[in-house]
């Protein structure tokens, strides 16, 4: 018989998602995502100088800050008409790069890896790592003194990988990782002032400007996190994949084979070209990358508490009027689509926009481009993230060494009486896009459509699931108390809910948060 | 100290980096190291939960230098829910608050990121369940828990609240809509359960680690009745850390004595530090320790990233400080103005009013770029 499982709170994500999950003879049947989180972001930003957009969107999310203020950043300077110098172009590049390592790490080890590594195995470690003995003797004492959070309760799951050496050296890069995700957010300071938060970016450049010094040190830091992605996080995900009880998850979790990109890291002043490529791909057909056209995009809010009007509208002339009595509606995301199909967003689709040989070596070592259909799943969402990382990491030492010391860092322009802006880029979690109408000097309008509002959507209006609810289909629930298969596929999106709902509505701007812990 | 071994001067070393947080002496060194040593029969508990939040204030905790983040979560403090770090998920996790709350009644520490909003009974913001009520496509589902509802389980039995960063205090970015969800800062919702309630606010947008741990530790302390009541302004903010005007321990502030001013980002030179007072700079108005305690492990901070400061460690923010890239209103100090008021000038009433202040307020009346008129009051 089918029952619905309820998974609230999900922990481990960021911000508040809820899913339900209707599990009929140990599998998932079918699966809804519905997230919200409505803070009225955008409704607050109505009548505000246009430069305070940054301020306030990187506000939106605290993990990604980054993205948002970039991307009103680029919006902002499309509004403006700016020219960009180089300088600017890539300082901001090198600190949403420093963003992605950042981000990815913490993913990875702090968010996801506690799903598949027996904590409890390091007690019996009897190897000789000094470090790793020093941190078996703490395990033990909290053990002992029957305080081991937050790291236990837990799910508990058969295939956790409990072998003591493994899951000791795993769970020291664990601690590892924290200082690494901290070097990254401090090298990021270094010309953005603090992070998370940061205040480095203006519509028009940046503030601060390259100095043999300041070039330096960054290369520095950049250096360690470098070594540590290679020899340790890399390293780390082969591991994890290849782990044999994990094999069904290089498939399992397949969102349905369709990818976007938007493209992200100018590599001109242009931005015509782009160190991650735009476009898009359907039906996992790889080889196969499309053209991206913004006009297809467009946002359905047959299931989404919004009224009817809101259908079918292109974010840039997006309307959000709310309706939370409506008929058959479940979710305050709304559902964009790309020429009316769902898409997957994130590290895996721009990962198979760009093809690089690092993975495209791994996925034909994992046999993956042998089997007939293409999926990828879980895993090759975790393991695209790590590539991405060490891919990102490697071009910022190239682009570093383009930074000229003394050139421009900023194109001073006026606000215009009107104009119209767009700032399209790749946050970690996929594509973002941010559009503003300025109108007398003051913002009219400001709208974002971000990741997770890709990958989390719900149903649309030909009842197409999003992407999160599709790769659940089939996902295995020997035990319907214990979800744990469900909340690893749901991470390996790295849903950011804080992001996802910043919709506002002018009767109503609402905020309203679930959580999928 | 069950099961726990820790030497002397392990604690020594960790007291050593405590006072350093609080800004205390270093001649109390001897004295903490004795007190966190009785803290450690178990460690102490910490429910973390979060509101409207963005989850920055998370992100700025993992951020933590001295003590390292990993030192504090695995041998300092016991974190028994966290949403962002815990293990459990759906009712293990939520088994894990409320076995904390009912067997370490009046020993936890309730710590609360984001604000809590109150309108539609609560329904803005919710994580777990209350019971099997909800339609959702048809099925049965669970209800979702409103915050407000946590909190008026988890307040009552709670040692002290810790508000962890500028929303949870004051209201902050999701404040600005508090007239449609009921926005409220936590400080608020605790009088309503339990007035006496001790609360500690965390300004910021983010907090700073050195804030949030500093704040938790000296709540700590006094809870064991190893040091008086925190010293806290009118504002329920340590003074340690929020009790100096950012413009008077700015190190550009012989700039603005000068006169030279940024007013172009490309003028900017190593070797030419000019005052961002012209770009917006919210210094002259904010209370908060950035010029000396910096950010990121003392990496930089906004002003050393050639920006203004945005004044986000005040009750102020951001609403009553936007426009955010303009220059503050042209003010005269010694009447204190509406227009001073706006703009949360009132904290000096809580706070030191260090001279300088004068003199800024002085010159804003004689127009800044005359700055030989200034600095001689």
């Amino acid at each position: 018989m089918a029952r619905v499982i309820t998974i609230d709170p999900v922990t481990r994500i960021e911000g508040h998602l809820r899913i339900d999950v209707e599990v009929e003879g140990g599998v998932v049947k079918d699966a809804w995502s519905s997230g919200t989180m409505f803070r009225g972001i955008e409704m607050l930003l109505k009548g505000k100088h246009p430069f305070d957009a940054q301020q306030v969107t990187e506000r939106i999310c605290g993990v990604c800050p980054l993205a948002h203020g970039t991307a009103a950043s680029y919006n902002l300077d499309d509004a403006l008409g700016v020219e960009l110098p180089d300088n600017a172009r890539i300082i901001r590049n090198l600190c949403l790069g420093a963003n992605f390592i950042q981000s990815h790490i913490l993913h990875f080890y702090h968010l996801a890896a506690l799903d598949y590594v027996d904590i409890a195995a390091v007690a019996n470690y009897e190897g000789k790592d000094r470090a790793l003995k020093i941190l078996k003797n703490k395990i033990v004492n909290l053990v002992e003194t029957g305080d081991v959070y937050p790291f236990l309760p837990r799910h508990e799951s058969e295939d956790y990988v409990s072998d003591p050496e493994l899951a000791t050296t795993l769970v020291g890069h664990y601690v590892e990782a924290l200082e690494m995700r901290k070097k990254a957010h401090e090298m990021l300071t270094i010309f953005y002032g603090r992070a998370p938060s940061f205040v480095g970016t203006v519509p028009g450049g940046v503030t601060t400007g390259p100095t043999i010094l300041n070039i330096l040190t960054f290369k520095a830091n950049l250096a360690e996190l470098r070594n540590w992605i290679n020899d340790v996080y890399i390293q780390d995900i082969l591991t994890v994949a290849g782990f044999p009880a994990y094999a069904p998850f290089m498939a399992a979790g397949d969102s349905g084979g369709n990818y976007l990109a938007y493209g992200g890291f100018d590599e001109d002043r242009k931005g015509t070209k782009k160190f991650l490529p735009r476009g898009l791909i359907y039906d996992n057909e790889v080889m196969n990358v499309k053209e991206f056209d913004e006009e297809e995009i467009t946002e359905s809010v047959k299931h989404s508490w919004y009224t009817n009007q809101c259908e079918g509208l292109n974010p840039s002339e997006g309307e959000t009027k709310p309706d939370v009595h409506k008929e058959g509606a479940y979710s305050f995301v709304k559902a964009p689509r790309y020429d009316g199909e769902p898409m997957e967003v994130g590290p895996l689709a721009r990962m198979l926009v760009m093809k690089p040989k690092p993975l495209m070596d791994l996925v034909g070592k994992l046999g993956l481009l042998d089997k007939t259909p293409l999926k990828f799943g879980i895993l090759p969402r975790h393991a695209a993230r790590a590539i991405e990382c060490k891919l990102i990491a490697d071009e910022m030492d190239k682009w570093l060494d383009q930074l000229k010391p003394g050139e421009p860092i900023w194109d001073k322009k006026d606000i215009p009486g009107e104009a119209h802006g767009r700032g399209l880029l790749e946050a970690p979690r996929g594509a973002l896009g941010h559009w503003i109408h300025i109108k007398g000097k003051k913002i009219e309008d400001y709208q974002c459509v971000v990741p997770t509002t890709w990958n989390a959507s719900p149903r649309d209006k030909e009842g197409n699931r999003g992407p999160i609810e599709r790769s659940l289909l089939g996902i295995p629930v020997p035990d319907p108390d214990n979800p744990i298969n469900v909340v690893r596929c749901v991470r390996s999106f790295d849903p950011c809910l804080a992001c996802a709902i910043h919709l506002v509505h002018p009767d109503h701007n609402g905020v309203k948060e679930f959580r999928v812990v | 100290m069950p099961g726990r071994t820790v030497s002397r001067r392990q604690f020594l070393k960790h007291a050593g980096a405590t006072t350093a947080l609080l800004g205390l002496s270093e001649a109390l060194v001897p004295q903490l190291a004795k007190a966190l040593q009785e803290l450690e029969s178990g460690k102490p508990p910490v429910i973390w939960i979060q509101g409207q939040s963005c989850s920055g204030c998370s992100v700025s905790f993992l951020n933590s230098n001295y003590p390292m983040v990993a030192g504090l979560v695995l041998d300092e403090l016991s974190v028994r829910f966290h949403p962002t770090l815990m293990a459990a998920s759906g009712y293990k996790a939520i088994e894990a608050i409320e076995e904390t709350a009912r067997e370490l009644e009046g020993r936890y520490v309730l710590v609360v990121e984001g604000p809590v909003p109150t309108k539609e009974g609560g329904e803005y913001c919710t994580f777990g369940v209350e019971k099997e009520t909800r339609d959702l496509m048809g099925h049965t589902v669970p209800k979702d828990k409103p915050i407000n509802e946590w909190m008026k389980e988890l307040v009552p039995g709670a040692a002290a609240v810790i508000a962890q960063g500028n929303c949870a205090s004051f209201g902050g970015i999701p404040g600005a809509n508090a007239g449609v969800t009921g926005t409220t800062p936590v400080m608020d919702i605790v009088a309503k359960i339990d007035a006496k309630k001790p609360v500690i606010n965390v300004g910021g947008c983010p907090s700073h680690p050195d804030w949030f741990v500093g704040s938790v530790l000296d709540a700590l302390m006094w809870i064991k009745g190893k040091k008086g009541a925190p010293d806290l302004d009118r504002y329920k903010r340590l003074r340690t850390f929020f009790g100096t005007l950012i413009h008077e321990n700015c190190e550009r502030r012989a700039s603005f004595d000068a006169g030279l001013f940024l007013e172009d980002w490309n003028d900017h030179s190593p070797d030419m530090k000019l005052c961002m007072f012209k770009m917006g700079c919210k210094g002259p108005v904010t209370y908060a320790d950035c010029p000396t305690r910096r950010w990121n492990s003392g990496t930089n901070w906004c002003v050393g990233a050639n920006a203004p400061c945005h004044g986000c460690a005040e009750p102020t923010f951001y609403e009553k400080l936007a426009p955010l890239y303009e220059p503050l209103p042209d003010v005269n100090f010694i009447g204190l103005s509406p227009a001073v008021d706006t703009l949360g000038w009132v904290a000096a009433g809580a706070t030191a009013v260090g001279v300088g202040a004068h003199y800024l307020y002085k010159q804003l009346g004689k127009k800044p770029e005359s700055p030989s008129e200034g600095g001689d009051e």
